[in-house]
Formats: structure tokens, sequence, C-alpha cells
């Protein structure tokens, strides 16, 4: 069992009042705080270690490479990757899936063909692809979710066609917490030759995630989203992939010579991280996953189940208030998408964050689902190992406070 | 920001029942204004007098109880005015005449909506 006691207490940002009421924050899917261990990590890092990574001949350099490098096959191990030349650094999961469209996308997509997106997608692995289609004359297509918010797969090879070049797709929604039946689509694209980009922004904070295991060619996802700092994402793709595509950014670090006409790249990762990259936070993120494991992602969902399994129970029975996602009990996380009638989510917000309850409103980033959802905008409660049931009491007390002022 | 300085009588009433919500059968200018924040949108219809002035003025589009109230009482206020008498008016105007102290930044984005739609209309 997770010791939540524990648990909170490693978090020093919910120690805190807001608004003279205790903090309950639950945006956990836009970012998640920082454990202590991760702070102190930053901190010792910029008090002790700090150089560029990678050209240094001294200590300091040595040592800041060391832990760099370090922080790789921490995120290797984590996500079951085979080799470290396969885990990339980014500034996030935007920056990952913009690498993919931008260097493996300009190389293999010509006009005419077809890249595969699904409606329930982050525009962050949308606008990337339209940008592509509309420079080469590509065409994007869609799986389409139902009313309830999943995909529809009934027919899934209908969707592939001899021109599909890529499958892109969301592990689990940012929106509604739906998981997706990623073996399946997987196996099915693989059928038809088509590689499969996964946005794994919102599946690697809460599940434990093998990308061998689950086959996919490219696993995008941010760092700040899973207790480490911002500006840290990777991007793993298929050894085999990133030797053939070209650089994505270039300049300094991702070069083996340099002559006045031409350049010799330097071998995979460093290919595709180009200038200084962000060192501390990067050592941060291996912090993070260290926190990660020690209190065990199985237990991280197990607790997350209970909670959102408890916020869905009492939220769905408050008079006027919608909840949105699929009724029947199919994997989700921690995510609870709601209206109340008649009232915009934007004021949901506001009488929440008097309360001391941080929640999102609006469309999430996700404008095609929410239409196909049938709605424009939700409150959003997302969840993390450090809340608890008192914290969704509160998030409920909340609701109904709002519920009398506005209706 | 307080939150019953916002959620206060008449801003509410304004909100439900906003006035110069619909369509104009004619009118001098037309705009289409979104807060990016949360996708709402506003348009709005102008028509003139011969001396210029805001003679009626409609708009269409749902939003947050800020959005709306602002939206509703901003242009109840400027029937009458010039346009360089619009483009004159400031943020502070909208909270005045919708008698909120302060906003948060996000939400004084809401509060502006319709003001911007006012201004960039009648510079279009
Ligand atoms: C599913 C999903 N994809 C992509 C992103 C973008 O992540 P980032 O802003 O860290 O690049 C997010 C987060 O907002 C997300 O939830």
């Amino acid at each position: 069992m997770l010791d939540i006691k524990k648990v909170k207490k490693d978090f020093p940002i919910l120690n805190q009042k807001m608004n003279d009421q205790r903090l309950v924050y639950l945006d956990n899917a836009a970012t998640t705080q920082k454990p202590k261990m991760v702070i102190e990590t930053i901190t010792e890092f910029y008090e002790k270690y700090n150089a560029n990574t990678h050209r240094g001949i001294y200590q300091l350099s040595e040592k800041a490479t060391f832990l760099y490098e370090e922080a790789r096959e921490k995120v290797r191990i984590f996500i079951g990757a085979e080799k470290t030349e396969e885990i990339i650094f980014t500034r996030g999961t935007t920056e990952s899936i913009n690498l993919v469209a931008y260097s493996w996308g300009r190389k293999n997509i010509e006009a005419g063909d077809e890249i595969l997106l699904t409606e329930m997608e982050h525009h962050s692995n949308i606008v990337p692809w339209q940008l592509l289609a509309k420079e080469k004359g590509a065409i994007l297509k869609f799986i389409p979710v139902d009313k309830e918010g999943k995909l529809n797969l009934d027919n899934i090879d209908q969707y592939f066609t001899k021109k599909t070049k890529l499958l892109a797709l969301i592990h689990v929604s940012n929106v509604l917490g739906v998981v997706n039946p990623i073996k399946e689509i997987i196996a099915k694209a693989h059928m038809n030759n088509v590689p499969v980009l996964l946005d794994g922004a919102q599946s690697i904070p809460h599940m434990s995630v093998n990308v061998k295991e689950m086959d996919c060619d490219f696993f995008a996802f941010s760092g700040h989203k899973m207790l480490a700092p911002t500006g840290t994402g990777v991007l793993y793709a298929r050894e085999d992939i990133l030797e053939k595509m070209p650089p994505f950014q270039s300049g300094g670090s991702m070069i083996k010579e340099v002559t006045m006409e031409n350049t010799q790249f330097e071998d995979l990762p460093i290919k595709f991280e180009a200038g200084t990259m962000p060192i501390a936070q990067v050592v941060g993120l291996g912090a993070a996953i260290d926190y990660l494991n020690s209190v065990g992602m199985e237990e991280i969902w197990k607790h997350e189940q209970e909670i959102v399994n408890y916020a869905l129970n009492q939220v769905r029975t408050i008079d006027g208030v919608t909840v949105y996602g699929p009724k029947e009990k199919i994997e989700r996380s921690g995510v609870v998408s709601f209206t109340i009638d008649g009232v915009h989510p934007h004021d949901i917000a506001s009488i929440l964050d008097e309360a001391g309850v941080a929640i999102r409103a609006g469309h999430h980033c996700a404008q095609p689902l929410l239409r196909a959802l049938g709605t424009e905008a939700t409150a959003r409660a997302s969840f993390y190992l450090y809340n608890d049931q008192k914290d969704v009491d509160q998030l409920v007390e909340a609701v109904n406070k709002a519920i009398k002022i506005l209706k | 920001m307080s939150i019953s300085d916002i959620y206060r009588e008449e801003i509410l009433d304004h909100a439900k029942n906003p006035r110069n919500q619909g369509k104009l059968s004619e009118f001098d200018f037309e705009y289409k204004e979104n807060n990016p924040v949360c996708g709402d949108t506003i348009t709005l219809q102008i028509k003139l007098d011969e001396q210029k002035q805001i003679k009626e003025i409609a708009f269409t589009g749902g939003g947050c109880t800020v959005s709306q109230a602002a939206a509703s009482m901003l242009f109840e206020s400027v029937k009458g005015k010039t346009m360089k008498e619009i483009e004159k008016l400031s943020s502070q105007d909208v909270l005045d005449i919708m008698g909120i102290e302060t906003l948060t930044p996000s939400r004084m984005k809401c509060a502006l909506l319709s003001l911007e739609a006012l201004k960039k209309g009648i510079i279009k």
C-alpha cells in the first residue's frame, strides 16, 4: 500500500494554504508537483557539479556528463528500451512529436500519403502533422471517437490503406483518462506495415510502461508530468529508425566534424540533442524516476484507481453534474472531466480556486475531442499519487458551493 | 479577486439574461473574436446613426459569467458613444462598468473579450 501521509510530506508545495483553505492540487494532467528529492537533486547539481556536458576535459564536466548520461540510463530502464541510443532528451512531448514530424516526416511523407490520427489527440499530436501534410500535400485521417469518448475500433482495418505511412495516437486521454487498447492497435498497424507513434504524456506518469512489450516505434513523453522539472521530455524511437533520420535542430554538440561546407553528425542519441541541453533538469528527471520507482508504479496505479473511483462515484451523483467518458468500467486513469448544467467551466474553476482547489477548465488542448463529446469546454480534476480522499471531499464540497452560487 | 464581488446578483443577472443578445437585421459592422484560453467566441454587430455614434449593438456567443456579463454591461453603456470614445475605453473602464475591483489575469481575458471585439470591429 502506498503510504499517502509520507508521500504528501514529500511534496513541500502541498503544505500551504490557498485562500485560507488547504491547497488541493488537482491539475496533474497539466503538470505535476515536485518531490523534495527532485528539488534537492537540482540544488545539489548546481552547488556541486554544474558544468557543460560532453566536451569538457576537466572533472566537473565529466561528472556533469556522467550524471546526465546516468539519467538517460534510468529512462531506458524505466520504459523498457533496449539501448540508451534510443533515448533522446527533448523539451517535452510537444518537441518530441515535432522532432518526428520534422525529421522522419519530411523524409518519409510524400504527396498523397496518409497520416492516421485519432479524434482523441492533444493538439500537440495534431498540429505538427497538419503543417507537415500542408507542406507535402499529404492527407490526415482521423479514427473517430464515439459519443462517450472511446475510440471506434470496430473495423480498425478500414483505416489503413496502401497510402498510410504513420499512425500517431494518444496512449491515455488527457481529457477523459481513457486508456486506449494500445497493444491491439499497434499489432493491427504493424500487420498493415504502418509504424506507430504513441503520445505517452498521460500514461507514463501513472502506469508501468514498456515500449518493447507495446512494440511502438516512437514513444513521446514529458518529464514535468511525472514529478520532474519543466524543460525535460523524451523521445524514444527504435535505433534502426533513428539511424535513418536526418537531424532535427543542428549546431553545437550534435557534430563530429564541421568544415565550411559540410558536417559529419554525432552518433545517436547526441545527433538529436543540438546545443546545451537542460542538464540539471535532466538529472532531476533521473531523480524523479528514482522516486517513482521507490513508491512503485503498480502502487501508484492502484492508489489512483481508488481515488478516481471514489471521485467518480461522488461527482456523478451531484444533481446537475455531467461526467464525461465511458460509463462502463474500462481502464481509466485518474481524470474526471465534468460540467454543471448551465454553468461555464471557467466559473466552476474560479469558485473552486476560492475554496483552495486547483482544477483546469477549458478545452484541454483537445478541441476535436470535446466537439465529438458535444461540448466546448469542461472542468477537469486530475489526480496523482499525492492526492487522497480528503482532497476529493474538498473538491466535492466546492462543486456543491459553485452550484449554490451559480444556479 | 473576491468571489462574492464577482458572483453578485447584478452580474449573475446580466450573465443569465444578457442585454442586447441576438442579431440585427441591418448593421454597419460585424466582428468575431475568440478567447484562446477557453475557445469562447463572441460575434458582434453594430449599427451607427448619422453622427457615427453607436445606435444599436447586438452580440451572439456563449461564455462564462464574467465574459457574458461584461458583454451585456459594456454594450449597454456604449450606446450613443462615438468611435473615438470607444477607442479610449480601457480595461479599467470595463471593471468600473461591472463594479468589480480586480480580476485574476486569466479571468481578465474573459472580461475583456467584448471590449476587444468592439475595438477591433470598429477599426476594421
Ligand atoms: C496527451 C498530451 N500530449 C501532449 C502534451 C503536451 O505536453 P508538453 O506541453 O509537455 O509538451 C500534453 C500535455 O499538456 C498531453 O496531455
